[in-house]
Parts: C-alpha cells; structure tokens; sequence
C-alpha cells in the first residue's frame, strides 16, 4: 500500500502527529496529497546531497505536475478551493526554493522520513494491543519474525530498485554529456567553456561513481539480511522434516507446506528480482566504466554470492513432501518439480544388498501453472519396483549371497533429481525420500514397521542406509513416546503413564531406572515368550484395530495392566468386578480378569483363555461379556462379570456396544429359529479359572438358552456345536474349520510369531505396496513391498488401487493378503469365511492340528449359520480362509505341516 | 537500449582514465601509491591532497565555482586553522558519548576500503577508544596534521558525527595511510590491516599516557612456556598480543565447534617432539619440550581473529567458511582450567565478556567484501556497517556470519571484538 494512504488510515492520535508534521511544513499537505504517488517514487533522498542536478529537475518536475494538475480540474464548486490551493502552493514552492532545489528534496525527504516514523510507531504500538488477542497469538514469534524481514526485504529491495533508477539516470545524464563535450586531443587551454564543461564532467562522474558504490553496498546489505531469512527458513524446515518424520511414526503433528512454501517463494522470488537488478547493473557498467569503478570489482563477488544463496535455497525448497506408502491417499502439492528417479543412488558397498529398479516411467517434466494447486509438484504414482537379481541366480539366490542385514533391515532410498533452469540459472537439485523397507511378503510386514520406528526415531542422519549395522539402543522416554503414538493412530487413543510403566516394568524390570535403554535386539527380536516385544504389541494393536477400537477409545480397556498390578486393583472392589487387560502371553490375545470375594478365605481371581481375533471376528468382545456364562459346579450357569472397574454396572459400560438384539418379527411365520453365540466357561469345584468353551446356541428366544454343557473337557479346545442338531455331545473339532486357522497361519511361516495379520486397511497391505509420494493418516507408510514371483524371480508388483487381481498368473508363488484378495476366492469357499468357530485356545490344541488335511471341507457346523446373521463377522474380516484357498490353487506348494512347536 | 561507449570502453579509456586520475583524487591510481618510497612521489601526493583540502590552486587553475561541499570543506578546514593549535586543544564534546550522537554514520567505500571501513567503525564506535582518541594533541603544522593518523581518525569522528549525512568519506585518512606506506586500494586482510592501524595509531599519540591506556585498552599479555620434558627446565617469556589468534581446526585438523573449543585448543599444551625437538642447555642436546601459552592478562577491549584460512595442499589458501558459533557472553573463568592461567583472582574475576562487534567477510581468499556488525555501547543496538550502507539489525542477523560449510560466500565472522563486562 502507497505511503500517504497508510497514514490517512492511520488512528487519530497518530493522525494528529501527521498533522502537526505539515502545519509548518514548506510543502503543503495539499501538493502531498494530490501528487502521493509520484512523490513517493523518487528518490528525494539522494537529490537532497548536494551537487546534485536531480534536486532542480525534480523540483520542476513537481511544479509541471502540479501545473498539469492544476489543468485538469473542472470548473466545479468542490475543486474550487482545491484549484486556489494548489496554484498558492505553486507559487509559494517556487519563490522559496527555486535558488536551492536541493533544500527542498531534502525537506520532502525529511517529511518522508518522519511519515514513516510516525507509521512504525502505530504499527509498533498496533501490535503491542494486538498480541493479547488469539488470532495472532497463534503464530510464534517466529513466524512474526520471519514475516517481518520479508516485509522489510521486500522494502530494501524496492529501495534498491529506486537506487538503481537513480544511478541509470546520473549515467545517461553523464553520458549524453561527456558524447556532447568531451574532445580530447584539441587544444583547449584558451577555451574557458571547454574547462567549465569537462569540470561539469568530472563532477557528473563523480556523483556516477558514488551512486554505484551506494546501490553497491545496499546489495551488500540486502545479501547479508536475506542470509539471515534464509537461515531462519532454513530452521523452519528441518523442524518441518523432523515433523514429517514424526508424522510417518504416527505422530498427531500437521505437515502443511503451505506457510513454509510461501516464505521460500516469496524470498526466492526476492532473491530472483535481486539477480535481474545486478544483471541491469552489469549491463550499465558495460555502457560506461572507468579506473576504480566498483562494479568491475564488486558485480562478479555479488552475483556469485546470490547465486550460492539461491541454490542454496533452492536444493532446500525441493522436498518429498509425502514420503512413499502404500494405501493411496489424496496428494499434495511439492514444492518443486521433479525430473528423474534413483533409487539408491549411492548403495552402501556391501555385498547381498538387494537392489531394485523401478519399472514404471521415472521421469516427468512439470512446468510452472501445471499443477492446480500452488508450487511445483510433481507425483509419482503406482511405481512398480522389480528386484534385480545376479545372473543365473534363480529363485532362493538370497541364500547364496547373503547381506550382513535381514531384509527388513535393509534401507532403500529413492532420490529425485531435478534440473532446474529458471531466468537463466541451472541447477541440478536433488532430494530423498526417507529410508525405507523393502518386504517381499506381508508377514514380513510388522519387523519392517519395526525398523522403520527405530530408524526415524533414533537415526541422527536421515540418510544412513547402514543404520542397523550397529542399532544404537532406544531411550525409554522416546521409545514411550513412539509407542504411544501407534496406539494414538491405530486406534485413536495412546498409552497413558500407567500403561507406559507397566511396558517399562515389563522390559526393564520393577522400578527401572529413568534413564533406561532398550536394545534393537531385545526390541523386535528376542522374547522370553517366543515373541519379541514388538511383536507382543504389533499383535496388540492388529487386535485393537480390527476388533476394540471403540472399546479402547473410549478408554474401557485397561489394557496393560501386570497380574501383581491387576490383583492389587481388584483386590479392593465386590465380586464381579472385572477389567479387560492385553495378555502377556498369547500374541493378540485379550481377556478378562474378575475378583470374587468367598466367604472365607482370600479373594480370588479369575480370568478366562485370552480371546484372539480368531474369536472376536465371530464374537465382539461386548457381546462376549455380556452373555459370558460361567457354569459352576451346579451347572446353573451364570454371568461372573457384573461391574467393569472401577466401579460401572455392566449393562452401563458395554450397552451402546451390543450388538441389536435381533428380537424377530414376531408375526412372520418363523422357519427358523433365532441364533446366537456366547462363551460359556466351565468350572470344576476345584478347578483353576483357565477354562473356556464355546457354544454355538439355538435359540428361539433370547432369553432363554438351550445349554449343553461341555464341561467334562476342561482344558479341550474343542468345539461345541450346540443347539438342537448336536445337543450335549462334545464333538470333535470339524476339520475344516481347523484347517482354514491352520493354514492361514501357515501363510505366515512357521515359526512367525505374528499370528493375525493387521488389517489390510490399516497397514495398506491391501494396495500393494503402492509407492507414492503420499500418507495419510492412517498407519504405516513407509513399508514398500514387492512380490516374488517364481524361479525367475522378478516379481512384478503394480502398486496402487487395492486389486491385486491382475496378478495372479499362473506363477504366482506367494500373495499377500489383503481385503482386495478376498475376492479372489472360488465362490463357494466363501462359505468358509463365515465359519464362526475358530481354535480358541491355540497353545493347547496345536497339537491336534498336525495331522488335518489341507483342503478344506464344510462341516456341519457352517451349515448352521445364517449367513446374514448379523452376529457373524463379514467376510472383509476374515482373510484367513483365503489365504487357504490359494494354496490349494496352487500346485507348486506342498501341503503345509504345521509344527506344535510353532505356536509356542 | 544505447550502444556501447566506444570512447569509454575501447581505444579512449586511457585517456578518460588519466583524465580521472588527474583530476578526481577520490579515483586515486595505483601507480601513485605504488612509488610512495620515492620522495618526490611523496611531495606529488600532497600536492594531490592540497588540491582537494587548499582548492585554491585548482581554483586559480581551472577557475571553476565550487561546489557546495567543497564550498563546506573549505570552511571546515578554515575553522581549523582558527582553532588554537596549542597542545592542549581538545575537541568540545571530551566525555560525551562518542559513538551514535548522530546516529550510526557510514563510510564511503573509496575503492576496496571496505576492510579498513569496517575496521575504522570499530574503532570509532568504541567509546573507550574515542575517549583517548579525543585527547590526542594536534599536530602543529599543516603536513603533520595531513600524516597524523590519530589526528585523521579524530577528524573523520567529527565529521560523522557533525554532519547531517548518511554517510562520509574517509578520503583525508586513506591519503594519511597511503603516506604511511600502507597501501590502499587493495584487498587487505582484516586482521592485518587491524595491527597496522593500531601500530600506527601508538605510534603516533605523542603523549605516553595515552599511549598507555591505548596499550591497556587493547593488548593481551600471556606468558610462554617451554619446558623440557627430560630434566623439567623451563623456560618462561612474557609476550603481548594483540588479538588472540585462534585455529578453527584441531590438531587432527577436524573441525572445532563453538569459540570456545577454539580458545581451549590455543591454550593447549603443544608437544615438541621429532623435527620440532628444542635445544635444552641443562641436557646439552636437543630434546622433547612442552610449549604452553598461559594468560596473564585480558585488556578492555579483547580482539579474537579466527583463523578462517587454511592451506590446501597445493600451497593454495582456502577459506574456512564452516559454522562456528561465538557466545555473546564470554567467560574465561569456564573456559580455561587453572593451569591454563597465570594471573591473580582478581584479575580473573575481570575475565567476563561481552560480544562488541563482529567483521565478517564474504567471498573468497582472492577477494571478498568486508562488513561490520557492532553493538552501540551507548543504545546496546546492534546495527550493520556495510560501507555507506548502515542498518539496525538484531542478534540473528549477527549468528548469520557464524558460517555455513555450504556457502562458500557467504559471510562468516573474521575478527570479534569483546568488551569487558562492567563490574556489577
């Protein structure tokens, strides 16, 4: 905004200033008003030195205008006063100083110096008032701070400009002259006029010369301010990139470029602007230099200055603004654009380190006003990556050369590279993505993730692909902190400190130290239960995710509670008070821990078989509460959860999550009777609490059960088909069911010890491995993963979309699962998927699992379920099943074993 | 768009630039100073400098008007010549605050003169210099006056602080210098154009007193010491400095980090080992010594000059433009042990310091650009001096000369100055 409209906007008591300002003044507020503009556009400043002929031409510049001015005023009554006004100031200003212009530029100078003065100070005091006030408290000083210098570089820059006029006009002037008058080589010691000329000469270089060492040293300054800025963006930015890198552990932190995009335009653009003026000024110097000019010595030292600065700040705008995931998720714009991809550019010189090329097209040109949104982006979509194999090295050829790191353990980068050519200046600008894992298979899903949170949350060096060559161990309270953060975004609810002491305590023993460390190994490797820790708490969250999320948001899970911890708290509170709590020692597993008080004796406590996803994919775990039954000794069945802790009745806590009770239409003619399943433990007088049984109940009415009990197998994990067809008769596990458990833990290796796999959606294994520069919210971005496909090992993965259909050819030799895959299923196996009834209790019955036969069959116990029952999960859930029927498509493999010793 | 000016560019720019040489002494050629060991090249230069102090020859001469500042110049030096030349003359303002009373004042850049622009901002803005500056006493004759550097320095004060300009000129000291021998128009580096100035400045102060204080001011004592590491003789020397001169590498020649690391590495014990061996007399042959520089004692005013350069192995110098920050308060007492000082407690006491001001350059070995950043004494501000051009800046803008390994020509700190805390 123009000077002179500021100040009229200005408040009263600052307006008052302006006024006093002018009331003595030799120039009128009438002649400052009427020519604002083009008085604010000189450089009154340098025409008030003295020997300056710019004083006189601008004083009659002004007094023209002001003629012109005065012309062009109608004959109307409102101009009238105005017109006298106007012709008053004319004369007053020319009989005052048409001896000395100089005094007047250097009074208009002054008067423009004061306004400006006068505005800082309202601005100042402005902002004093503001700052109480939200909206801009909201930003940090900081961002006031850098807002600030853009503004005043921007200023200084306008001013550079003006200088620069300045000095174009004294160089003209000069060179007109010196063309008209300059004869060397005559004699002109008898012509005083020649003297007097070449002594005009002599001056109009003088002020030539000192003009250019003025606009010189101003970019000096103008350089050193903007490397200031530029450190100041610089700092905005690494904070940026450590948010980006908080975010992808799932971090609830905001990522938006937008802000930090316009400052680095905005200073880039000042910076070009900058480059043009020094251009213009070598092109002046080129018309006219002479011994001592500065610009001969200084112009080459600035440009080359600018230049650093603005690659400088170019490599740093040109970012991965979405580091590659897999679920597609809307885009955002990059900063800058990007031309070709490397992936590993410089691969860490070890031997066995897999290498991949990208197989879809790497390089895009993106032209400025390409993309819809501001600044240069550029997308790189369904990437396919394809492994490179030795030659002659078929399928198994990792064995033969085998890295020093596991696969999960390798990190990839991909490097854009840019050129970048704009108003003359080319450069070469590089950028990577954060390291990444590459997996071949989905169960390798969860150590992928696990290094990928060790690497951003401990490496100092984003880039360093040998990072876990030496892992350096985690401290507790960043571990804590990273932990909590997979719970936040898995199920939108982290870990509060009773939990994360419970996680300490149970890494680091009772009361550990503040300032404990956990190893990488200890980490994700070993286990004292046959699992490591993160994978105890991947299957935690895989759980939470697919089954509690509501229940734990809502915080009604206690979750991570210790035994001794757990019997402290219920120690105190009536029978039947219960808590849900993680097992520590099934994978996934979840279960429920009640107190009863005896007549006699110490309270006891009781807790049923830890449920897995297995059961709570046919069962939500409300449901299972509330119609848990107990049979007691006297097989009067009966529901021992009756308060969830601390104190909250029951039906209180759990009613908004039960299942609709499906009351049938009562006035339709049944033909079938309602069903519905429960738990039901069984209880020996002098048993332990570590009972369970399922029942699959008949009912005709909800109130009233048909039970069978199945109580004289304790510890069996068999399943009990209730109702009318099967009544009370333990019946053996169908087969079919079992081999749909077993073999989908097949797919996951013997010996894996992730037992359910997390939700496709959540893990994005359903689009595979889609490298995108893009991550949404939703959970683990920077896995990649790439399918083998047969002996001849390059295993082409389009990734993107969640269909994996076009895949399956007929090699296909492993596929990862995801919801997408369920659709592959021959139609009639999709019967399986709503088979409701799983192996409970997996420690205990793996041993009968040996000897099934692969291929499924449907048993009786399928044909008792309504398919739409609402009570039985949709087949989305339950990708188990499917996995099996791939693998009796495909003939390559043979028949899975399934050892005991593999569920440990 | 105009063609190029074939008189200027081509065949024609001997004579304009001869012409310029005649007659513009702010052009001043390099031939000139060049030959300044010759006498008569000498009586030359004055001659110069009378036409542009004295005019009246020239007027005579070429009988043109002059113009306003000449007009101006002249009565300044009229004014001189009224002023009493008794040796107790002093200036009207002795202990008012000497720097910023007209607030912060450029300095023209007459050609390469950004190193001895910035280092005179240093100097002047200093007011416990400019508290001797203004006691110096002035120089009879006219010549003198011309060669007096104190007596220049001073009169360049006046001016940036009578006048009503941005900036000045500091035209009559650059002469002055250039009689001394010290050539101008050239790159120079900071820290050696600092000791010139400063020897110059002793010197030339005619009054030991001042002489003194400007010593006290200024310079560093430290003791050296070199102990043979058979038979524990030492040897012990006094030295002064004036200015620390700190490496920016180690000796495994990998980066220090803050300033700090820096004073601490200076300070070191060095092994005199192989090559290096000292002859010891108590030994009668030539052994293994322990060089050590201990502090004695640190002036008002403490110059630290990093020591940016480094030669590659080609003999080729390269600058050193990575980061290294500088505190704004500086304690000794935390930075050195005990064995590292050889001074009185209350002496040590004394040892706390604040950042005064910062020269930094930019560009390379071969040629660069220096600027001043200085904190008013009086206001506590900091401003910029780039030449002419001068800025209130803040202490950000101060970290920005602490150096970037990617800017190659970028500004980084060279000299820093510290003052010595006021006692509280």
């Amino acid at each position: 905004m123009a000077q002179w409209q500021e100040v009229q906007q200005l408040p009263p008591t600052h307006l008052e200033r302006v006024h006093q300002l002018y009331t003595n003044a030799a120039l009128p507020m009438t002649v400052r008003q009427s020519l604002a503009d083009w008085i604010e556009d000189q450089d009154w400043q340098q025409a008030a030195e003295p020997f300056s002929s710019h004083a006189r031409m601008l004083f009659h510049s002004l007094l023209t205008l002001l003629g012109e001015q005065l012309g062009s005023l109608g004959p109307g009554d409102e101009d009238f006063m105005l017109k006298h006004n106007l012709r008053k100031a004319r004369i007053d200003l020319q009989a005052a100083f048409e001896e000395h212009p100089e005094n007047f530029a250097n009074l208009v100078a002054n008067l423009l110096q004061e306004e400006r003065c006068i505005l800082r100070r309202a601005q100042a005091k402005g902002q004093v008032e503001a700052t109480p006030a939200p909206s801009t408290a909201s930003q940090s000083s900081q961002e006031q701070e850098i807002q600030q210098r853009l503004t005043e570089f921007r200023t200084a820059l306008q001013e550079a400009e003006r200088a620069f006029r300045h000095m174009e006009d004294l160089q003209d002037t000069f060179d007109f002259s010196y063309k008209m008058y300059y004869r060397p080589g005559q004699d002109h010691s008898h012509d005083p006029q020649y003297a007097q000329h070449i002594q005009a000469l002599q001056a109009k270089l003088q002020s030539l010369d000192r003009q250019r060492r003025e606009v010189v040293a101003q970019i000096q300054q103008l350089l050193g301010r903007s490397e200031t800025l530029r450190d100041f963006l610089q700092q905005e930015l690494s904070a940026w990139h450590e948010r980006q890198q908080r975010s992808c552990l799932g971090a609830p932190t905001d990522t938006c470029l937008l802000q930090l995009q316009g400052w680095f335009t905005a200073l880039g653009e000042g910076l070009f602007q900058l480059l043009q003026l020094l251009r213009a000024v070598g092109e002046l110097r080129q018309k006219v230099t002479y011994e001592q000019d500065p610009l001969q010595s200084e112009l080459p030292l600035l440009e080359k200055r600018l230049q650093e600065q603005l690659t400088c700040l170019l490599q740093s705008a040109f970012v991965v603004e979405q580091q590659p995931c897999m679920p597609n998720t809307p885009k955002r714009p990059l900063v800058l654009r990007t031309a070709n991809i490397h992936i590993d550019r410089d691969p860490p010189k070890t031997r066995g380190f897999r290498k991949f090329n990208i197989l879809t097209s790497s390089s895009k040109t993106v032209l400025v006003g390409d993309s819809p949104r501001e600044g240069l982006v550029c997308d790189f979509q369904y990437l396919t990556l394809k492994e490179q194999k030795g030659g002659g090295s078929g399928k198994g050829s990792r064995g033969t050369n085998e890295g020093p790191l596991a696969v999960t353990e390798e990190l990839h980068l991909i490097t854009f590279t840019l050129a970048y050519a704009y108003c003359g200046l080319e450069l070469k600008l590089e950028t990577s993505t954060l390291p990444f894992v590459i997996i071949s298979n989905n169960n390798q899903l969860s150590s992928a993730w696990a290094s990928v949170l060790w690497f951003n949350m401990l490496s100092p060096n984003p880039k360093d692909q040998q990072f876990f060559t030496t892992p350096p161990p985690a401290p507790w309270p960043r571990l804590a902190e990273v932990l909590s953060w997979q719970f936040q975004s898995t199920a939108e609810r982290g870990l509060s400190r009773e939990h994360l002491h419970m996680l300490a305590e149970k890494l680091f023993g009772s009361k550990p130290p503040p300032d404990s460390a956990l190893p990488w190994t200890k980490f994700s490797k070993d286990g004292a239960a046959g699992f490591s820790f993160w994978a105890w708490l991947d299957g935690i969250l895989a759980l939470l995710h697919d089954h509690l999320k509501q229940l734990w948001k809502d915080g009604l899970i206690l979750g991570f509670v210790s035994r001794k911890q757990e019997k402290k708290l219920l120690k105190v509170k009536r029978s039947g008070t219960f808590l849900i709590r993680f097992s520590e020692s099934v994978l996934g597993g979840v279960t429920c821990t009640w107190v009863e008080h005896p007549e006699s004796g110490p309270p006891a406590f009781r807790a049923v078989v830890p449920y897995t996803a297995a059961e709570l994919a046919s069962l939500a775990l409300p449901d299972i509460i509330r119609d848990y039954q107990l049979l007691a000794e006297e097989n009067i069945p009966e529901n021992p959860l009756l308060f969830l802790y601390p104190d909250v009745a029951r039906d209180e806590a759990f009613g908004p999550y039960y299942s609709q009770r499906q009351e049938g239409i009562l006035t339709k003619k049944k033909e079938y009777l309602n069903q519905r399943l429960i738990r039901v433990s069984s209880r020996q007088p002098h048993e332990t609490w570590q009972t369970q049984e399922e029942l699959v109940m008949t009912t005709e009415d909800l109130e009233t059960l048909r039970l069978n009990s199945g109580g004289q197998q304790p510890v069996s994990p068999g399943t009990v088909p209730g109702g009318d067809r099967t009544p009370g008769t333990p019946q053996a596990v169908s087969p079919g069911l079992q081999q749909a458990v077993a073999a989908g833990l097949g797919m996951q290796q013997p010996g894996s010890q992730i037992p359910v796999l997390p939700s496709p959606q959540q893990l994005g294994s359903g689009s595979l491995g889609v490298l995108q520069t893009g991550m949404g919210d939703l959970g683990l971005p920077v896995v990649l993963q790439v399918v083998q496909v047969g002996p001849g090992g390059q295993g082409v993965l389009p990734i993107g979309g969640g269909a994996v259909g076009p895949l399956l050819g007929s090699g296909t030799a492993e596929l990862l699962l995801g919801n997408g895959a369920a659709e592959l299923l021959p139609s009639g196996l999709g019967d399986l998927e709503g088979l409701p009834l799983q192996e409970p209790e997996l420690e205990v019955g793996a041993g009968q699992l040996e000897a099934t036969e692969l291929l499924p069959t449907l048993d009786d116990s399928a044909v008792l379920l309504d398919p739409s029952d609402p009570f039985l999960p949709q087949s989305e859930d339950v990708a188990l099943p499917a996995t099996a029927s791939l693998f009796t498509a495909d003939g390559d493999f043979p028949p899975l074993h399934i050892d005991a010793s593999d569920f440990q | 768009m105009q063609p190029v000016n074939p008189l200027v560019s081509s065949a024609h720019k001997d004579a304009l630039l001869l012409w310029m040489g005649f007659q513009n002494p702010e052009c001043l050629v390099k031939p000139l100073s060049r030959r300044h060991t010759d006498p008569s090249v000498i009586v030359h230069a004055m001659l110069l400098m009378s036409h542009r102090g004295g005019h009246q020859e020239s007027k005579k001469k070429l009988e043109i008007s002059p113009s306003e500042t000449m007009k101006a110049e002249e009565e300044n030096y009229k004014e001189e010549a009224k002023e009493p030349k008794s040796e107790d003359w002093r200036p009207p303002s002795v202990f008012g605050a000497a720097d910023l009373k007209n607030r912060a004042v450029g300095l023209y850049n007459i050609g390469q003169t950004c190193c001895l622009n910035s280092l005179l901002q240093v100097f002047l803005m200093n007011i416990h210099f400019t508290k001797i500056l203004r006691r110096i006493s002035v120089p009879v004759c006219a010549t003198q006056k011309k060669k007096n550097v104190p007596y220049q320095m001073l009169l360049l004060l006046e001016k940036m602080q009578c006048g009503k300009q941005k900036a000045v000129s500091p035209r009559e000291l650059v002469l002055c210098l250039e009689a001394h021998r010290v050539t101008m128009f050239v790159q120079y580096d900071a820290a050696q154009l600092f000791l010139t100035l400063w020897n110059l400045l002793k010197k030339q102060m005619k009054n030991p007193e001042l002489v003194e204080k400007l010593s006290d001011l200024y310079t560093i004592s430290v003791q050296e010491h070199l102990a043979c590491q058979i038979c524990s003789s030492e040897t012990k020397r006094n030295s002064s400095m004036l200015s620390l001169p700190v490496p920016l590498l180690d000796s495994d020649s990998s980066m220090l980090k803050t300033l700090e690391k820096c004073l601490q590495c200076f300070f070191r014990p060095e092994e005199l080992t192989g090559h290096n061996m000292c002859f010891c007399e108590h030994c009668g042959k030539k052994t293994p010594f322990q060089q050590s520089v201990k502090l004695v004692h640190l002036p008002q005013t403490l110059t630290i000059h990093l020591k940016r350069f480094c030669f590659g192995r080609s003999a080729y110098i390269h600058k050193i433009s990575n980061c290294l920050p500088f505190p704004q308060d500086l304690d000794f007492n935390a930075v050195l042990t005990e064995q590292q000082c050889q001074a009185y407690d209350n002496e040590k006491a004394a040892w706390r310091y604040e950042l005064f001001a910062v020269v930094a350059h930019s560009g390379t070995t071969s040629y660069g650009h220096y600027c001043a950043y200085i904190r008013s004494l009086t206001e506590c501000k900091w401003y910029c001096f780039n030449d002419s051009f001068v800025e209130q800046v803040s202490w950000d803008d101060v970290k920005s000369t602490y150096g970037h390994s990617d800017l190659y020509w970028g500004q980084t700190a060279y000299l820093l100055f510290y003052m010595k805390k006021q006692p509280q």
